[in-house]
């Protein structure tokens, strides 16, 4: 088993697979399972992830039971369509994903977490922009999965990916990096690159605390995939540019792992410090719950 | 002190809990917490597995995170869920406590202040029983649907298992069962982390298996299906 990015990275320029090729190898050792067994199992992940983001974007949309989330991701397709954005149009494509899926999860609908249900909507919008932008197919789509997946599993057997745990960074963090380090080898990068995207999404998200509002997975979460949708694409991008990430992958997780047992317990998803510790924040908490 | 000195010892040793790209790609679940609810699930279950049958009263202790916060992400009906065995997936998860109740499962959530038992934010201790008999576990959600079990009490036996699932329970009197399940294990190329041995005084035997493969469902089955089900537990 890979503990290490260092160590699958070197496997992949040493043997000259592809990094989604070793996940799968390393798969098919652990559970005893097939190829197409295996296959079959990530292709209904990504079913679950396209049926999400279409209940999300079509007709009014989703809300939470709660009435705190919901109908965003309308909102954001109605304004791509005016065609006049400050982002550009692939990258609030990958937004409209992100915060679709989140919608979705915080009514109860059903989600494919990765690595959690809090952080669901960071890979699924990463993965839709960029569909369209390279014209990917069924297989790299895929693909695209099963290389995240080689890196969350360093991610939380080395650090975490709970918030309760390490904070946001640990869940949005994480996903943010996995689909960024995915993105680009599915756009043609090396695996140095996807290490090198992984390395930058995760540094630049460190820190980050969990705080959700009346302990509810809604707000800040929602809008929290947004920001690691569209930090991943930043970073695949840089990457792809050649830009380096001079701290190597495997230390950035090991930073988040330290700033994640040194956060107070207060910003660890105890839903009390941060936005949840806000007027706001505690006013919406006494309407849901009462005292 | 003995307890100071295993938590130094584990932090030395390198721990795998997530052993499949399907724990950080997956699962499929409803929402809205991977850890509050899919994992809260898996707990329950465990206890549901446990206990082998419909219990009369569940009680639920809750502490850190999730003593916080589980009103908000719904852990009341996710360990309800696993009390009643549904998967992270099923649409009756968010109904799971009103059909308790109509199963007549009468469940007690408890918030309990201060620090986790065995150092985790997201612990859950669980008791379930009826008139005869009774289980307790105690259960902590890592992230993404991952749990560990910290803690079983079951027939007597009070364990503190190493934590990572998957893990097989074989309760006995046959001491030769030990090698028996090993090598119809290690047969089916499943690797093994370690096996434990318990014995009381009434020379029942509770052998604990901590598997590093996961196990497909055929096997879990077939496993189940060698002898009386509340005595080869998988968990």
């Amino acid at each position: 088993m890979y503990l290490s990015i260092e160590a699958f990275i070197q496997e992949a320029e040493k043997t000259g697979k592809r990094l989604s090729d070793l996940m799968i190898e390393q798969e098919m050792v652990q559970s005893q399972m097939s190829y197409e067994e295996i296959w079959q199992l990530m292709e209904l992940n990504l079913e679950t992830m396209e049926a999400a983001v279409k209940a999300a974007t079509e007709g009014e949309g989703v809300f939470s039971p709660t009435g705190l989330t919901g109908g965003d991701a309308i909102k954001l397709k109605k304004y791509r369509e005016g065609g006049k954005t400050l982002s550009g149009d692939r990258m609030l494509q990958g937004v409209q994903s992100a915060l679709g899926t989140n919608e979705v999860n915080a009514a109860m609908g059903v989600i494919c977490a990765t690595p959690t249900a809090g952080a669901s909507g960071t890979l699924p919008g990463v993965l839709f922009s960029i569909k369209d932008s390279l014209d990917l197919s069924r297989e790299e789509m895929i693909r695209f999965l099963f290389t995240a997946g080689l890196f969350g599993l360093v991610v939380a057997n080395n650090a975490m990916i709970a918030g309760a745990v390490g904070g946001c960074q640990a869940e949005v963090g994480s996903a943010s990096a996995m689909a960024a380090a995915a993105a680009v080898e599915v756009a043609g990068g090396t695996p140095r690159q996807s290490a090198d995207a992984f390395g930058t999404a995760l540094g630049n998200l460190l820190g980050l605390v969990c705080d959700p509002v009346a302990g509810l997975v809604e707000i800040p979460c929602v809008k929290r995939n947004a920001i690691g949708a569209g930090n991943a694409l930043i970073a695949a991008d840089m990457a792809l540019a050649g830009i380096e990430n001079k701290i190597p992958a495997d230390e950035v997780v090991e930073a988040m792992r330290q700033i994640g047992v040194s956060m107070p317990r207060e910003l660890r998803e105890t839903g009390i410090g941060g936005l949840a510790g806000s007027e706001t924040g505690k006013r919406m908490k006494k309407e849901i719950f009462g005292e | 002190m003995a307890e100071e000195v295993s938590r130094i010892g584990k932090k030395e040793t390198k721990v795998i809990n997530y052993k499949s790209c399907f724990d950080v790609i997956g699962p499929i679940m409803i929402g809205p917490s991977s850890s509050h609810t899919a994992g809260a699930i898996m707990i329950g279950r465990v206890a549901n597995l446990l206990f082998q049958g419909k219990p009369k009263r569940a009680i639920v202790k809750y502490y850190e995170s999730f003593a916080q916060t589980h009103k908000g992400h719904g852990t009341d009906y996710a360990i309800a869920s696993g009390i009643l065995g549904f998967s992270a997936a099923d649409e009756r998860v968010p109904h799971a406590l009103k059909i308790a109740k109509e199963e007549g499962i009468a469940i007690e959530f408890i918030e309990i202040p201060g620090d986790s038992p065995v150092y985790h934010a997201n612990t859950a201790c669980i008791t379930l029983q009826d008139d005869e008999h009774e289980v307790h576990i105690t259960g902590i959600s890592i992230g993404g649907g991952t749990i560990e079990i910290k803690y079983i009490e079951i027939e007597g036996f009070a364990i503190e298992p190493q934590g990572q699932l998957p893990m097989l329970l074989v309760l006995t009197g046959n001491s030769h069962v030990k090698s028996y399940m090993e090598d119809f294990l290690i047969g089916h190329h499943i690797k093994i982390t370690t096996i434990t041995r318990y014995q009381n005084e009434e020379n029942r035997y509770l052998f604990v298996y901590d598997l590093d493969s996961p196990l497909s469902d055929e096997l879990r089955a077939e496993i189940v299906a060698m002898g009386d089900p509340s005595r080869l537990i998988v968990l």
